[in-house]
């Protein structure tokens, strides 16, 4: 159950059968995309593989001397593209390699195409999902759904991804989907399709407790992406934007040539892996320890070479300590300009507020902090805005709502249009009405209870108190408590055990700190292995991006009026 | 008619397997028809049997052109797939090329049999069939100048193949320099491995290898190493002073290979163990024997505790002889703190104390593979003195169990004296008293076993009080001028400010024309830890971000090339004429300048080769670091490097220019 590891070893395996020799990979964008999340390229370059090319790409040069392999998308235009390049080709030999299920017919049609016998090899490879973290894959796509329905082709992505996951972590699930989501039904009925339609593909060895598939919807929970967050990874995702493992730094203030893009891969970076789980405070730490460690390494450049033993050593640290130097320089950089973002926008403050609309039920101290940062000058327009939201989204039908006065506040301020037509955006997207569960209030006499003793111990960390819904959901499902009424079965197999192999995929995409949510459950239930994905991950940009494509405002100003109404009557 | 057009459709996506399919067959035929006759009858009807012609009848219009056949129009047959096309349309194929192209499709055939066919679907296949030319062509091998009449489309077919053909004979310089380069790669991979074993047992002083065949073995690596830079050099320099330049993508290409190959030097040449000089290696070898007899000493030392104490008064200052010249060959100085500050009672405990202190003056000029060596011997050592320790423990113990069991034995017997005079007791007195003098009969006994268990205490003191002597013993050992500066060096490091540390330094640099002995006692200062360097650090990370980029001039610290107060001090004898080493070469008098090179340089005879080889790999591996820094763009690196490699080709250049 580790995706990043199914996915290297796909393209490990694809490299090792076409043996030495030069060798081109030909790939698609997303293909791309795939491949760099688990390969560098020094680690790739090593395979002899040297060159990489888009299989789109015109001015391609015939290079008949190398073998070219081809690791594409089973797609229409991909399939287009291979019978043109093996028409014609320009390398020696072709290994073909699709990350999904191929028809018949496409092969058929390549099989006429290679006129000049090239094809070596045509292949499956179900590696057809960005691995982000060892438990954690994206499909990259913003903008699943239109209104509370699919947006077709991204339901055939998303089905396409998700089963080709399942078999390349060899699962064949039972699977269980929320029912409150029109989306989350169609997506576990099309997998199911999909499942029963390739049966052969999906014969593995039974285990005596069946994998389980649990499909969510974003909009039960739109309050883990609005907030800020302080885990290392989340939190430069939330403020700079990971994309495919890289961050552009090229809006810093001051930055280098060389680090206007940055790569964060926990598989390359030893620091990374030990650190992107870690709390804001302790990176600063870790950061210091890293620095005098490098401080020790690090050889004097002016030196001059005086003997032999000078050089030796020069030359021997030289390569350490530019490998060590590119570490540091990056991760000071990178938490460097997180640090200044977080004073610059009084995060710290805005955070506090966040955690109080995310956890607690004190709705007049709330709405005074929130009217108290609405008036710092500090506190970016959209900062204003997610608390504005956060606030609509919680005390969306408290007796003494006052959204509108906030929208007022959030118009004197001199937030945009976008922002303010966003909140009851938000609203429509993942308000009361939508969910299925209640995210605020708890529900039995456990979690009652639970609260209280949170209430009066205090909380340890402010910032970190937010547990998102996913971690009660999860809970509940290891226990084996998780209610049928809420989260049916998709066809007529039920799992009685407590399941022990999960895959949960959040439709209209996941966070990181679920991501750290799941990992936390993978240390803490031992006999539980969980992967997270999520049609893309989410941060805040993003999520309030997914919820503008979702074109649900459109009809939001009917319902914020209706809200105001409501709450008026009231 | 339509039959033949339908088939002419047929024929694009089909023609490749018409390759293919009809290999096999014409094996049989062709032995056959080359025995035949060739009047031209005979011949038609050899054509018709090939393969089967289209009926005339059939074909109204030429397919290709649509011109009408009459009798002006004439309907020519394509020998290969026997349609019909007009004059205009057919083509001719030579025997050149009938020939070249059957020639190699016969080894092919050889392989290739496909015996399962059936005649009647040849017809629409037996397009562009290298099996139609090859029999064609046997059959007119004797008819000079005889071409062999086709369609236009089979015609295609051939010349495709023909390139085809072409292309995989014509093997690039690319390919074959790859080649070579791969070759030399696997053997790196093979013998590397067998050298670091080699490296690291000689390393610790065992003799499984022998050193001769360990420095044979790294030349013929480092040999690999070189033909590897070469060979990628070569590479990335193909092509690039032709006419039309080679293509962007080749270009790229020829990039990546050479860029893979410097990583595979720098991986797997860095992790190269050195070796140790000959001299090195005969004191690593006596170091060993002496560890392993002090193992067996140490076995011995199981014996009683007396013989012990004598043997520990031997081995003392024993050992101090053992680190002294070890010492003074490693150029180490023990740091004068262990010397003037703490005795250690151990002689065990203060070589301890003396490996350690060089290891980090060690660490502190970075030689590691001294450190790694110093490291293994503080490991033997650490392990010995637990081996001591415990085997002393042991012994006492078992001595104050022996102790003990003879005390309780006396106890025994007074206590059954003591019974005995109790029962007499009993006898007179009550039965009831009995219980309680019996407590107190313990409480009596009590105070007598504790003063016997006092006994084996003097013990450790003792040993103390003789560690102590034989440490002390150590201490009348005078110590060398060296280690009297480095002493003072270091009181004075220690208990002055950095910046004060700054004129004092300077200072010592201008005493340097006066003797060269304190330029040999600062030296090691420059090693020391980065104080200055440090601070500075904390402001910068202080005032925001050091790192934003380390290789660009301005804002990094460590590039920064003002405040090495050691440099300074290093460059002005360097660089005065009236110094006594020859400017320009730091070579000739290392000892002048580095306190650690004496022994290896006061038999350069010896180091000679090595050292030569050394320096090509030096500089080998800085044009490979130099070419990466220019690929990134980090000029100043480059720059740096630049420098380096000269001062590099500089010093090889007067090593070979005077042979003696």
């Amino acid at each position: 159950m580790n995706v990043v590891f199914a996915v290297k070893q796909y393209i490990s395996k694809m490299i090792e059968d076409s043996g030495p020799g030069m060798k081109v990979l030909l790939m698609d964008k997303e293909t791309t995309g795939i491949v760099s999340m688990v390969y560098t390229q020094s680690e790739i370059l090593q395979k002899e593989v040297y060159l990489f090319e888009r299989i789109d790409s015109q001015n391609r040069e015939i290079m008949k001397h190398l073998k070219a392999i081809c690791f594409l998308r089973p797609t229409k235009e991909n399939v287009d593209y291979l019978i043109q390049e093996l028409r014609r080709p320009k390398y020696s030999i072709y290994f073909i390699y699709f990350s999904n299920v191929i028809s018949k017919s496409d092969v058929k049609s390549l099989a006429e195409a290679d006129e000049q016998e090239v094809v070596a090899e045509v292949q499956e490879f179900y590696g057809d999902y960005i691995a982000v973290n060892p438990h954690l894959f994206s499909l990259n796509i913003l903008g699943c759904c239109q209104g509370r329905n699919w947006d077709p082709a991204q339901l055939s992505r998303t089905t396409q991804g998700l089963t080709a996951l399942l078999l390349s972590l060899k699962k064949c699930p039972v699977i269980r989907y929320q029912l409150s989501s029109e989306a989350a039904k169609t997506l576990a009925e099309c997998v199911k399709q999909v499942i029963s339609k390739e049966y052969e593909l999906f014969e593995f060895r039974r285990t005596e407790v069946p994998p389980l598939l649990l499909i969510l919807d974003r909009c039960d929970d739109a309050i883990t992406p609005l907030l800020n967050q302080w885990t290392y990874q989340a939190m430069v995702h939330e403020l700079l934007g990971i994309k495919n493992n890289r961050i552009d730094l090229s809006r810093v203030p001051g930055i280098s040539k060389d680090l206007r893009e940055v790569v964060l891969s926990a598989e390359n970076d030893e620091f990374y892996a030990n650190n992107m789980h870690l709390n804001f405070a302790e990176i600063g730490s870790n950061i210091k320890n890293l620095m005098e460690d490098f401080q020790k390494k690090k050889p004097k450049e002016q030196q001059k070479l005086e003997s032999i033993a000078d050089m030796k050593a020069f030359v021997e640290n030289y390569p350490q300590f530019k490998k060590m130097s590119g570490t540091v320089s990056k991760h000071v950089t990178v938490v460097g300009e997180l640090s200044r973002l977080v004073s610059e926008r009084n995060l710290l403050e805005v955070s506090e507020v966040e955690q109080e609309l995310a956890c607690q039920n004190d709705h007049s101290s709330a709405l005074q902090n929130v009217k108290r940062l609405l008036q710092n000058p500090k506190v970016t327009e959209f900062d204003a805005a997610r608390l504005v939201m956060l606030y609509a989204l919680h005390y969306e039908r408290h007796s003494s709502n006052s959204l509108p006065g906030l929208l007022v506040d959030l118009r004197n301020k001199g937030v945009s249009e976008k922002y303010r037509k966003l909140v009851s955006a938000v609203v429509e997207y993942g308000g009361k009405r939508v969910r299925g569960s209640d995210l605020f209030s708890p529900k039995d006499a456990v979690a009652i209870t639970k609260q209280f003793l949170k209430g009066l111990k205090g909380v340890e960390n402010v910032y970190t108190q937010h547990q998102p819904f996913l971690h009660e959901t999860l809970d509940h499902l290891i226990k084996g408590k998780l209610k049928e009424s809420l989260y049916p079965y998709v066809g007529l197999s039920t799992l009685r055990d407590r399941p022990q192999d999960i895959i949960v995929f959040v439709i209209g995409g996941a966070t990181y700190e679920e991501a750290l949510t799941v990992y936390n459950l993978n240390c803490s239930t031992p006999g539980v292995r969980i992967v997270l994905g999520g049609t893309t991950v989410h941060n805040t940009k993003s999520f309030l991006e997914e919820v503008l494509a979702s074109g649900l405002h459109s009809r939001s100003k009917e319902s914020s009026q209706a809200i105001s109404r409501s709450a008026s009557r009231r | 008619m339509s039959k033949q057009s339908q088939g002419l459709q047929d024929m694009n996506p089909s023609a490749m397997e018409g390759l293919t399919l009809t290999c096999g067959s014409p094996r049989s035929l062709l032995t056959a028809f080359d025995r035949t006759n060739t009047e031209s009858a005979k011949i038609r009807a050899i054509e018709k049997s090939v393969v089967p012609w289209v009926n005339d009848q059939d074909v109204p219009f030429c397919p290709d052109c649509g011109s009408k056949f009459s009798i002006r129009n004439r309907r020519h047959h394509c020998r290969l797939c026997g349609s019909i096309m007009c004059k205009k349309c057919m083509e001719l194929i030579s025997l050149l090329l009938a020939n070249k192209l059957t020639s190699a499709s016969r080894d092919a055939l050889s392989t290739h049999t496909s015996p399962n066919q059936s005649p009647g679907s040849v017809h629409g296949s037996r397009r562009g069939s290298i099996g139609s030319v090859s029999s064609m062509s046997s059959v007119l091998d004797e008819k000079e100048n005889e071409r062999i009449r086709c369609c236009r489309h089979c015609k295609d077919t051939l010349l495709r193949r023909e390139q085809q053909m072409d292309e995989r004979e014509h093997t690039p310089a690319i390919t074959r320099l790859y080649e070579k380069l791969r070759l030399c790669m696997a053997k790196v991979d093979q013998k590397a491995p067998e050298y670091t074993r080699m490296a690291a047992s000689l390393n610790a002083g065992e003799t499984t290898y022998s050193l001769e065949q360990a420095s044979d073995l790294r030349l013929e690596v480092q040999k690999m190493y070189e033909l590897i830079d070469a060979l990628s050099k070569k590479i990335l320099t193909l092509g690039l002073n032709q006419d039309p330049p080679p293509h962007p993508t080749t270009l790229r290409l020829q990039r990546m290979i050479r860029y893979s190959a410097t990583l595979f030097v720098q991986e797997k040449l860095l992790g190269l163990m050195s070796l140790p000089t000959k001299e090195q290696f005969e004191e690593l070898k006596k170091k060993r024997k002496q560890d392993m007899e002090r193992k067996r000493m140490l076995e011995r030392q199981a014996a009683p505790e007396s013989q012990c104490r004598l043997e520990d008064k031997q081995r003392g200052p024993a050992a101090n002889g053992e680190v002294a010249p070890t010492r003074k060959a490693e150029g180490w100085l023990p740091l004068p703190e262990t010397q003037g500050q703490r005795e250690d009672p151990d002689p065990l405990l203060q070589q301890i104390h003396n490996i350690e202190s060089f290891i980090k003056q060690a660490q502190a000029a970075s030689r590691t593979d001294e450190v790694r060596t110093l490291g293994e011997n503080l490991r033997q050592l650490q392990d010995e003195y637990d081996r001591q320790q415990t085997a002393k423990a042991i012994e006492l113990s078992r001595r104050q169990a022996e102790e003990e069991a003879l005390q309780c034995e006396q106890l025994q017997r007074l206590r059954e004296r003591e019974w005995e005079r109790e029962r007499e007791r009993e006898r007179k007195q009550a039965a009831s008293l009995h219980s309680r003098t019996q407590a107190l009969d313990s409480r009596e006994a009590a105070p007598f076993l504790l003063e016997p268990s006092r006994g084996p205490r003097p013990h450790p003191a003792f040993a103390l009080e003789l560690g102590s002597s034989s440490g002390s013993g150590m201490a009348p050992e005078t110590p060398s001028p060296c280690a009297v500066w480095a002493l003072s060096q270091e009181s004075l490091h220690q208990s002055t400010e950095p910046q004060q540390n700054d004129c004092a330094l300077n200072s010592f640099s201008r005493d340097f024309f006066s003797s060269p002995a304190v330029v040999q006692a600062k030296l090691p200062r420059e090693y020391n830890p980065f104080e200055e360097e440090e601070e500075e650090e904390e402001e910068a990370v202080a005032a925001g971000n050091p790192f934003t980029s380390p290789d660009s001039p301005a804002p990094n610290p460590f590039d920064s090339p003002a405040p090495n107060p050691f440099e300074d001090g290093n460059d002005v004898p360097n660089r005065s004429p009236a110094s006594p080493p020859v400017p320009g070469n730091p070579f000739e008098e290392p000892t002048g300048t580095n306190p650690f090179e004496v022994d290896s340089d006061s038999c350069p005879e010896a180091e000679e080769p090595i050292e030569e080889d050394l320096l090509l790999q030096q500089i080998n591996n800085i044009k490979a670091y130099i070419f990466d820094a220019k690929q990134y763009g980090r000029l100043d690196e480059v720059e740096v490097l630049t420098e380096n490699l000269r001062e590099l080709r500089c010093t090889l250049a007067k090593q070979k220019g005077p042979p003696e």
